[in-house]
């Protein structure tokens, strides 16, 4: 019986990721105990690993140039003595077919397969890197020649985004060079913009026992959308507050004549009338960007989202032309949409084309938070519970039911006056009882 | 009455190509109205696309993971008769049914794991050594890989060196030289009708055949490559076993490269007789018929029908499509046609062969279509209907490995399959099955092995018809630069103005350009006449290289050649040209 041993990179103190700067040994390679296999150079000093025992080298599984770490994987080696051990094994069980001019050191018997299942160890650290992304399309046509689009893949370049200099726009060597070059300095954005810094893998179950679940659907795709407003959108939040006495007694008032009616009166239909005033009077948090960022586009339509907890993950749907809605209908639209989207039947259409998004947790609590803008939108606004809170009304505390307002904002589009000037308006419409029933424009 | 309607994906607000997460039904499956078919997602939600209606599902069009937009279409389906209606077990039937048989489609493939011993290792293994499969090994050899080439055959080279591109290149050399003698016979220049000895003209191919690939062997010999001799079948996505005549072993490999090509396709349903003949057989020149019938005009029957023709065999050939050679121009082809309806017996198109009764005086051959003839009785029939992949022989599943039903293997732009570490190249990967893509691709993947950063990045792929005259093409085709309403020019040639064709007594041929209307720029290139395949190559050239008319035109090319007749194509789409008086083109 032959055995492999992995060898790994032995403790090397506090570095992580130290650079491979030599490799002595190869694949088919004989070695003998502590010969050196590969030296490794942190900022401190450089470093050779030795070979714990003797044996023929199996597989490589870093080459020139890798970082690693205590505990990679450095080579997979064939323990010598077992391979001296059996001999006559080996060639009884090496048929006569075998290799016009195999170099008999080169084929011994391995047991490379003597784990049960494919060796997907090996498997993984030999497959080169898979396919960078390049537009395929645009690079099938670029003017450049085969040289040209082998240097190109060498770097990685994606030759679309390459401007040529030679005769007829040809691209030519020097203009990939340029191109890296340009994007090496920052003068270019890389495709894909740079890399961020990763958030370090941690092996949990060392600290205790763990599980893993996969993310549900709905967190697997809004994960990256609101990843991608995080780091795109320059996002400010305005605090501020609303008183809503008013508002509360007005909603009480008015509960009979909703019944009525057969709707719920709930506080968001109120913040939702309140936020349509807020954006005719401030129509800028009615705008997106336009797809180069060098436009503004102004919607003549206000339709807004809101946040909608379902067993599934937060969904957003969106009520059409709020701005043509009185308080009763707002109402009747919420408890459609979110009862639908408790239930998963929304349909497509009803969670597309929203120029404004509220997202209200004050049924749970909270004072303050920083709601992610759903971009392309350029503004969200966020409502934790309001609280019975003492105010001087300039000769005593009176008690006063306060609404938080956490307005985020896309700083790009909006300057910190103007949010701070959505809000202060904000809160006097919610303070505005009368004026948030609303009586439809249209009637 | 039952009534087949087409199931489309319903408007889906402003999505297209939105993804297909789940595929609820299988053709064969009854569905009540309202069961949902299959469900997308969407950036935001996930939806069931619903049946309309009750009925049988006939045939469906979608899988797991396609994109899809409105109007898309899902399923074809059977509406269930009305006046039976729905009655309840219906539906509970469906319900089971998709519950408890999965569509093998949806299935990833599991690779087998092989827990045996392995009897030899390597980290390469390339199984089948044709032009593609020795390429590979020897680009990977030089790039300092351990190689290790397994070939079923005791010569290397595969189908081209052994039984393709260079046995037919050697004989249609003989015919062309009998061609050529006899036609001088008409410019005072007369020969005595050859005498032909198939077997030395055979053992002349075959030592042409034998140098080739007894080189091969040295080269790889020289190259330090492993050559194993047998049959290589896939146990595990890291081991083959190989069934040689001397034993069995198995072998460990880290990657692997699939080149293990093509077999000609046969007529299911052909009597077992040895007057039946593939394109292998017809290159051994066994038992000279007087009368033979090829099936199918493409390339490779065209090409066989030239040497037996050139070797006084009264030849007929049959092809069910209306064109010989599809895919070729009409212009192109008119030379060939016209010169081997004066020579051949018959050449029947849109025709198709309907059985082959092997009887003692021959092969009765009966036809249908338009045209047809009366049932004939030839010495010989030679089936030429194309090559079918040999992915579904090696055992790819168990290696995990996606064929196709046609066996063939699906790679990416670097010829990796969908396993990571295992590539295909060559005629296994599908069409064109040309050694000249082989060896390319060959190379792409031994580069990628080895960990370069290679892919596949050549735009065009020239494809010639060594008949005579032959036809020779690359790039766009004016019948696709039609068909896909591309902006496009042409200048073309005719080589009835071009003194070498004269002075080779053939003025038949043709070279024409393609060109990019908005850019100038070369797209594509189509000849016909002598050595077309010689000449095609400065097209090529020119594709890679993005030339525009006035790079080719402007290009000095040698007088008297053939070549000129490239450089004057390009003249009379730039209104250049002198030789002709072509009318101004208008812009
Ligand atoms: C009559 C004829 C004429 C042709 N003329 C031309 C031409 O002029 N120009 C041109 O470009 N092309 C021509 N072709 C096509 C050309 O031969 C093929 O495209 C080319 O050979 C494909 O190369 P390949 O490496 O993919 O496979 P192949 O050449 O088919 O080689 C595959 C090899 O794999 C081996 N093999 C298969 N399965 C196994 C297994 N399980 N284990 C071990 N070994 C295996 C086979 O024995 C074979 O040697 C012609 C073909 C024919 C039949």
């Amino acid at each position: 019986m032959t055995t492999r041993q992995e060898v790994l990179v032995p403790d090397i103190g506090d570095f992580d990721a130290v650079e491979i700067v030599e490799v002595m040994v190869a694949v088919g390679d004989n070695v003998a105990a502590e010969d050196s296999l590969i030296t490794l150079e942190t900022d401190k000093a450089a470093m050779d690993v030795p070979a714990p025992i003797a044996g023929k080298v199996l597989e490589m599984s870093v080459s020139l140039g890798d970082k690693v770490s205590e505990g990679s994987l450095i080579l997979v080696l064939e323990a010598a003595e077992v391979v001296e051990a059996a001999p006559a094994e080996i060639s009884a069980t090496a048929t006569p077919a075998v290799a016009t001019g195999a170099d008999p050191v080169a084929s011994p018997v391995a047991e490379s397969s003597s784990q049960s299942g494919p060796d997907t160890k090996s498997v993984r650290t030999t497959t080169p890197t898979a396919l960078p992304p390049i537009n395929e399309a645009g690079f099938a046509i670029a003017h450049a020649s085969p040289s040209i689009r082998k240097f190109a893949r060498e770097l990685g370049v994606d030759l679309s985004r390459v401007q040529g200099s030679g005769p007829k726009q040809r691209i030519v060597p020097e203009d990939i060079k340029a191109f890296v070059k340009a994007i090496m300095t920052g003068q270019l954005a890389a495709a894909s913009g740079p890399a961020l810094p990763e958030v370090p893998v941690v092996d949990f179950a060392k600290f205790g026992a763990v599980e893993e679940k996969p993310l549900g659907r709905i967190q697997k795709i809004s994960g990256p959308r609101l990843h991608a407003s995080w780091v795109n959108l320059p996002h400010v939040t305005q605090n501020d507050e609303a008183d809503i006495t008013d508002m509360e007694a007005q909603r009480q008032a008015l509960k009979a004549r909703a019944a009525e009616k057969g709707v719920k009166l709930t506080p968001l239909a109120f913040a939702i009338r309140a936020c349509v005033q807020a954006l005719e009077e401030f129509p800028v948090f009615n705008t997106s960007m336009g797809p180069d960022n060098k436009t503004l586009i102004w919607k003549q339509y206000t339709h807004i989202g809101f946040a909608a907890d379902t067993p599934n993950g937060l969904v957003v749907p969106v009520i059409r032309d709020a701005d043509k809605k009185d308080v009763f209908e707002l109402a009747a639209a919420l408890a459609d949409l979110s009862g639908r989207a408790r239930e998963g039947k929304l349909k497509v259409e009803e969670m597309q084309g929203g120029t404004f998004t509220v997202s209200s947790l004050g049924g749970i609590g909270g004072t303050a938070f920083t709601p992610i803008i759903n971009a392309p939108e350029v503004a969200i606004l966020g409502m934790p519970r309001s609280k019975m809170q003492p105010v001087w009304n300039g000769e005593e505390f009176v008690p006063r039911l306060i609404q938080p307002l956490c307005l985020s904002y896309d700083h790009r589009v909006i300057d910190g006056a103007t949010g701070v000037r959505f809000t202060t308006y904000l809160a006097a419409r919610l303070g505005d009882a009368e004026g948030l029933i609303g009586r439809r424009r249209d009637d | 009455m039952t009534d087949v309607i087409e199931v489309k994906v319903p408007d889906i607000g402003d999505f297209t190509d939105v993804e297909v997460i789940e595929v609820h039904v299988k053709a064969g499956d009854e569905v009540a109205a309202e069961d949902s078919l299959i469900t997308l997602e969407t950036e935001k939600a996930a939806m069931d696309v619903p049946v309309p209606s009750a009925g049988r599902v006939e045939e469906i069009f979608i899988s797991v993971g396609d994109k899809v937009s409105e109007g898309t279409v899902i399923i074809k389906l059977t509406a269930a008769d009305s006046t039976v209606g729905l009655d309840s077990a219906a539906p509970a039937e469906v319900n089971t049914s998709s519950q408890t048989e999965v569509d093998p489609k949806q299935v990833a493939i599991p690779p087998n794991s092989y827990t045996g011993k392995a009897d030899n290792e390597t980290s390469l293994l390339i199984l089948g050594a044709g032009p593609g499969g020795y390429t590979a090994a020897f680009r990977a050899a030089d790039l300092g890989m351990d190689v290790t080439l397994v070939e079923r055959w005791p010569s290397l080279g595969g189908v081209c060196l052994n039984v393709g591109c260079i046995p037919s290149k050697a004989l249609l050399h003989a015919a062309k030289v009998i061609e050529e003698a006899h036609e001088m016979s008409e410019f005072g220049v007369k020969f005595a009708a050859p005498e032909i000895n198939t077997i030395k003209l055979r053992d002349w191919k075959q030592s042409v055949v034998d140098r080739l690939t007894g080189g091969l062997a040295g080269l790889a010999k020289q190259r330090k490559v492993k050559v194993v001799q047998g049959t290589g079948t896939f146990l595990s996505p890291q081991h083959v076993r190989v069934e040689g005549d001397t034993g069995s072993q198995v072998i460990a490999f880290q990657q692997c490269i699939i080149a293990a090509g093509s077999e000609p396709a046969m007529i299911p349903g052909l009597p077992d007789d040895p007057r039946i003949i593939d394109s292998s057989g017809a290159l051994e020149l066994e038992d000279m018929p007087k009368r033979m019938l090829v099936i199918g005009g493409g390339i490779i029957g065209l090409e066989m029908a030239t040497v037996y023709d050139a070797l006084g065999v009264q030849v007929s050939v049959v092809e069910l499509t209306k064109t010989l050679v599809p895919g070729c121009d009409p212009d192109l082809l008119r030379p060939l046609e016209k010169r081997i309806k004066g020579r051949y017996e018959a050449i029947y198109k849109g025709v198709g062969v309907t059985g082959v009764a092997a009887e003692k005086a021959g092969l009765l051959v009966s036809f249908e279509g338009n045209g047809a003839p009366e049932p004939q009785l030839y010495d010989k029939v030679l089936v030429a209907v194309g090559r079918s992949a040999n992915g579904g022989k090696i055992g790819a599943e168990l290696a995990g490995v996606k064929v196709s039903e046609r066996g063939i293997i699906d790679v990416d732009k670097q010829q990796r399959t969908n396993v990571p570490h295992i590539f295909a190249i060559g005629d296994i990967v599908g069409q064109p099955m040309l050694a000249h893509k082989a060896t390319h691709e060959g190379k792409v993947a031994a580069e990628v092995a080895a960990g370069e950063k290679s892919y596949f990045d050549a735009r065009v792929i020239p494809g010639v018809a060594y008949t005579d005259p032959e036809i020779a093409w690359v790039g766009v085709t004016e019948t696709e630069a039609k068909a896909q309403g591309l902006d496009y020019g042409k200048g073309a040639f005719p080589w009835a103005a071009s003194g070498r064709a004269l002075s080779v007594a053939r003025d038949e041929g043709v070279t024409k350009i393609i060109f990019d209307n908005k850019t100038n720029k070369i797209i594509g290139c189509g000849i016909v006449g002598p050595n077309a395949g010689e000449l095609i190559a400065e097209a090529c050239l020119a594709i890679e290289m993005g030339c525009d008319a006035t790079d080719i035109g402007l290009t000095i090319h040698p007088h008297p050649t053939l070549s000129e007749t490239v450089g004057m194509a390009a003249e009379a789409f730039e209104g250049t040209l002198t030789d002709l008086y072509i009318p101004k083109r208008k812009k």
